[in-house]
């Protein structure tokens, strides 16, 4: 399956998958769409990601965040430092394991984790209508709407962690299958 | 449904307002409950943090808890009851709602000054264990929930409290978890308080049902009604079967003895002072509204009796400490359950200061019993000797408490023994019993005091260590409380239990008159025959276990055998059950399933033989599109192609597309939600297939080409089955205004136009969660299937 063409491909369309399920998250309210489809669209792109560069090189990329810092050098002005710092953070990024004078800070974001966060944020969006005496699970809306998005309320949020559980969820699936 | 900002956060401000409001008013009784599991939550954590000195928070918490259950004595002996509710399920009558009497009082009382004086007496105990913090955390939650039990006034509060008391007793005796004694020991209390606890709970839901009420205060109004229910009989025989268990009578009286695998603070608080209590609490609480019939006192007075013999017999066989005192405190138990069959005013107060006096001195010897083990290392009764030199402090602890069992001028057991007698000069069987649990008292006593500590023999049992202030001053402290108590029985103790005793309601307003001294009357003739007749039976005690070994072959029938063949009986049939069921092929599962729901189908169609009119619909077949016939040629032929092909790849290929197929259905009819859930799914099958392709063993027919036949067969069954049962449902199709509802109601009350989602979010929201929360634990049960690897030799 790792052909040029086909993971070449794959490298630029997740991204637009990703923002394509987010988009169909949001949209689910008015039109067709919502956190499930859009949780299975963004879980697609990833699982596309994993069949074309491998469990590991997904992980990296989409789910570990790496920050790279170095103490001032002494012949270096602070805007110098700042500006090398955020070239290395950017654009020009070290790559891990050469000897080099930069210590570097991962965050790791587990499907787990992300599976349970879904179910918290799922299961907390509705204690807003229990703190207002009402019961759990009543919605509520802002009284705005924003371009694209569209009105912004506790079910959007339960439904964000519908999303977020079904990402997590298969996301966590391919990663256990694919290393085996 | 969905108010806007603005008056969201006005309805929030006015809620709180409220509630807090509402907090003040129920005040703290809640509050305490409280405590006691915030305590339990933080205790690992405090552990983490303060080491060792995590006992000064934890014992705190009792310590508060008895400082306000004492602010309560001065309105309790002025004989008002303290109540609040707050109000949980109120449709079903489940509400946490307290009520403060003398009963409970005594209790509340009993349990925070025990819990205070254990937890100081681990700290010592346990000094070395790193999981004391976890101990802790077991220790609070079982004062919590008994603390809860005894304050509970709604029947199914209590039923919460109980069942929590019996799993918080599973922790700690399993505690010492590398034991397999230990394990074996904690899952027998379990099951065995666990099945009490079920017929409990059915118990008390039939006598709420013949009562109509669910709060013990409302119970007692409808007395009469209940006595004369035809529920009455099952009730009382359930909810008997519940505290029998607990509190370890005959023939439930195994598990007990076998607790004592628990570390011997636990031994002292659960199983002699406070939980096994619980049954007699229970039954005490529940006197006035289902005693006064034959069958009460019956079976009341016969299961407590045989236990009492029971309990006195085995005591005597038995060299282990800990074992002697367990099985005095079965008999001990069984006096109470006696007394409160007999029901008259003397057995009320006999049952009442009986069951202190037993707590402070059963409690006593237990921590004694505990010191002992912990210094010298042994619990043998034959190795331990003259430990009085060493252990001063506990031998006279052990002496004060053993002078109380035997019931001796001026302890509180003198005034519980006496009025025992009292109690039962009428009956002379019950008398004799009591007798004879008296003798064993006192034979036992003779034992954990003089033959431990004083007796003169060749040797002095060595110390492994000095003996630690906490493992000594706790015991003394209550052994003290038995004889100051004692002393001054007519002036402090009296009082709260006439309080107590006016819950029983044996004879109501009978004022209770107690002193220590009766004059020289029959019942101190019998103390003293007691007396005598037990140092007696010390000093024939060898003989006594000699002929006792002849009754070793009856314990292999006895309760506790039975038990362990039941249990070996029951895991042998699960075993051979789920082979057969489980035999690991997904087809086998899938076709069983597929059958069941057939059989069923059929069965329902065959008795109400519904009849099925197709001449009307004929007309529905002349409006299909073109394209449909399409897309169901396409499925068809996949079908056919998918039962000839050798090839997996293709084979999930083909199922793709009948998938597919299925979507564009959705489509066609106008759901578009529902086909994009389709699409996707069949895209991430296919993918994920194709991810585990290389991994997965050659696609080859396993089965036999009969088998081929019977899976297709199922499967024409199961397509017709719901083929015709699809056409009846649209036949009769219930009008139902449902549909409207959503569609109409969609965007005014929700704010949203697409209404499966409007359903599935806000609607339906709470059914949403529901199955989310089941994907994410099935999804966790299938990682860890996944993580499985049996060529290594995991077993799952």
């Amino acid at each position: 399956m790792r052909t040029l063409i086909f993971a070449t491909t794959i490298r630029y369309l997740t991204p637009l998958f990703l923002i394509f399920s987010v988009y169909i998250l949001f949209r689910g309210h008015n039109h067709p769409g919502g956190g499930f489809i859009g949780g299975l669209i963004g879980s697609i792109a990833f699982v596309f990601h994993v069949l074309a560069h491998g469990p590991e090189r997904t992980a990296g990329t989409y789910f570990q965040l790496t920050f790279y810092h170095q103490s001032r050098q002494e012949h270096y002005s602070l805007p110098r430092h700042m500006w090398q710092l955020l070239q290395a953070n950017t654009w020009n990024r070290v790559k891990q394991g050469s000897p080099s004078p930069w210590r570097y800070y991962m965050l790791r974001v587990r499907p787990a984790y992300m599976m349970a966060t879904g179910l918290l944020v799922a299961a907390t969006s509705g204690f807003a209508g229990l703190l207002a005496g009402l019961p759990y699970m009543t919605g509520f809306w802002l009284p705005f709407k924003l371009p694209l998005v569209g009105g912004l309320g506790t079910p959007l949020l339960f439904d964000t962690g519908v999303y977020l559980l079904v990402l997590g969820m298969i996301l966590k699936m391919v990663f256990t299958m694919s290393k085996e | 449904m969905q108010p806007y900002a603005e008056e969201g956060t006005q309805a929030i401000l006015l809620y709180i307002r409220y509630q807090a409001k509402k907090y003040i008013e129920i005040t703290v009784m809640l509050a305490a409950i409280l405590l006691g599991l915030v305590t339990a939550a933080a205790a690992p954590l405090l552990y983490r943090w303060l080491g060792k000195w995590v006992v000064v928070p934890v014992a705190l918490t009792p310590l508060l808890l008895f400082l306000y259950f004492c602010a309560f004595l001065p309105p309790v002996l002025q004989g008002q009851v303290a109540t609040q509710q707050y109000d949980w399920v109120p449709a079903l009558g489940i509400n946490l709602q307290f009520r403060l009497d003398g009963l409970s009082l005594l209790f509340a009382l009993l349990i925070t000054f025990f819990g205070l004086l254990v937890i100081l007496y681990s700290s010592s105990y346990l000094a070395d264990d790193p999981l004391l913090g976890r101990f802790y955390l077991y220790l609070t939650l079982f004062m919590t929930a008994m603390l809860g039990l005894v304050l509970s006034d709604n029947i199914f509060c209590l039923f919460l409290f109980w069942e929590i008391t019996s799993i918080s007793s599973y922790l700690l005796i399993g505690y010492k978890q590398a034991e397999k004694e230990a394990r074996v020991a904690a899952w027998q209390a379990l099951l065995v308080t666990g099945l009490g606890g079920l017929a409990l709970m059915a118990g008390l839901i039939i006598l709420s049902i013949a009562a109509g009420s669910y709060t013990f205060s409302g119970l007692v109004g409808v007395r009469d009604q209940v006595l004369n229910h035809v529920f009455y009989l099952p009730a009382l025989l359930l909810i008997l079967l519940g505290c029998f268990t607990k509190s370890a009578q005959f023939p439930f009286h195994f598990w007990l003895p076998n607790a004592m695998a628990a570390p011997t603070p636990v031994s002292a608080y659960l199983h002699s002072a406070t939980m096994v209590k619980a049954g007699v609490y229970l039954l005490a609480r529940l006197s006035p509204v289902l005693a006064g019939t034959q069958a009460w006192h019956d079976i009341l007075t016969i299961v407590g009796g045989t236990t009492v013999v029971i309990g006195a017999l085995l005591a005597l066989q038995h060299t282990d400490l800990k074992a002697i005192l367990a099985y005095t405190t079965i008999s001990a138990l069984g006096l109470m359950v006696t007394m409160l069959g007999i029901g008259s005013a003397y057995a009320g107060k006999a049952l009442l200061f009986f069951l202190l006096a037993h707590a402070l001195y059963k409690g006593t010897l237990f921590l004694v019993a505990g010191s002992v083990d912990h210094s010298t290392g042994t619990r043998e009764l034959f190795k331990l000797q003259r430990l009085g030199g060493p252990m001063k402090l506990a031998g006279l602890a052990a002496t004060l408490a053993a002078l109380s069992m035997a019931g001796v001028i001026p302890f509180l057991g003198f005034v519980g023994k006496e009025l025992l007698y009292e109690a039962s000069l009428e009956n002379i069987g019950l008398l004799l019993v009591n007798m004879m649990a008296g003798v064993a008292f006192v034979a036992v006593a003779l034992l954990m005091s003089y033959h431990v500590f004083w007796r003169r023999g060749p040797d002095k049992t060595p110390l492994q260590h000095a003996p630690a202030l906490f493992l000594n001053l706790p015991p003394l402290i209550l052994a003290l409380l038995g004889l100051a108590l004692g002393a001054t029985v007519g002036i402090v103790p009296a009082p709260l239990l006439q309080q107590a005793y006016q819950v029983l309601g044996n004879s109501p307003g009978a004022e209770m008159k107690v002193g220590l001294w009766h004059g020289f009357t029959r019942v101190f003739g019998l103390s003293l025959l007691t007396l005598l007749l037990g140092l007696l039976l010390y000093n024939g005690l060898n003989r006594v276990r000699e002929i006792s070994t002849v009754l070793a072959p009856v314990y292999k029938y006895g309760p506790n055998a039975l038990y362990h063949r039941l249990f070996e009986l029951f895991l042998h049939g699960a075993k051979a059950f789920i082979l057969k069921l489980q035999n690991g092929y997904l087809r086998s599962y899938v076709m069983v399933t597929m059958l069941f729901f057939c059989g069923l189908m059929l069965f329902m169609l065959w008795r109400d033989s519904p009849g099925i009119d197709l001449s009307k619909r004929v007309y529905q077949l002349q409006e299909m599109r073109m394209y449909e016939l399409v897309v169901m040629f396409l499925v068809i032929a996949a079908l056919v192609f998918l039962l000839g092909t050798r090839s997996r790849l293709t084979s999930i290929v083909v199922m793709g597309l009948v998938g597919y197929a299925g979507a564009l259905f959705y489509i066609l009819f106008g759901a578009p939600d529902v086909a994009a859930t389709q699409l996707l799914i069949e895209t991430l099958t296919v993918l994920i297939f194709v991810l585990l392709l290389h991994k997965l063993p050659a696609f080859t027919y396993v089965s036999h080409q009969f088998k081929k036949y019977k899976f297709i067969a199922v499967s024409i069954l199961f397509g017709a089955i719901m083929t015709y049962v699809m056409l009846l449902v649209q036949q009769q199709a219930q009008p139902s205004t449902l549909k409207e509802y959503y569609g109409d109601s969609s965007y005014v009350l929700a704010h949203g136009r697409n209404i499966v989602n409007v359903i599935l979010v806000d609607f339906r929201g709470l059914d949403t969660l529901g199955e989310i929360t089941v994907l994410a634990v099935a999804a966790l049960g299938i990682f860890s299937l996944l993580r499985l690897n049996p060529e290594k030799g995991d077993k799952p």
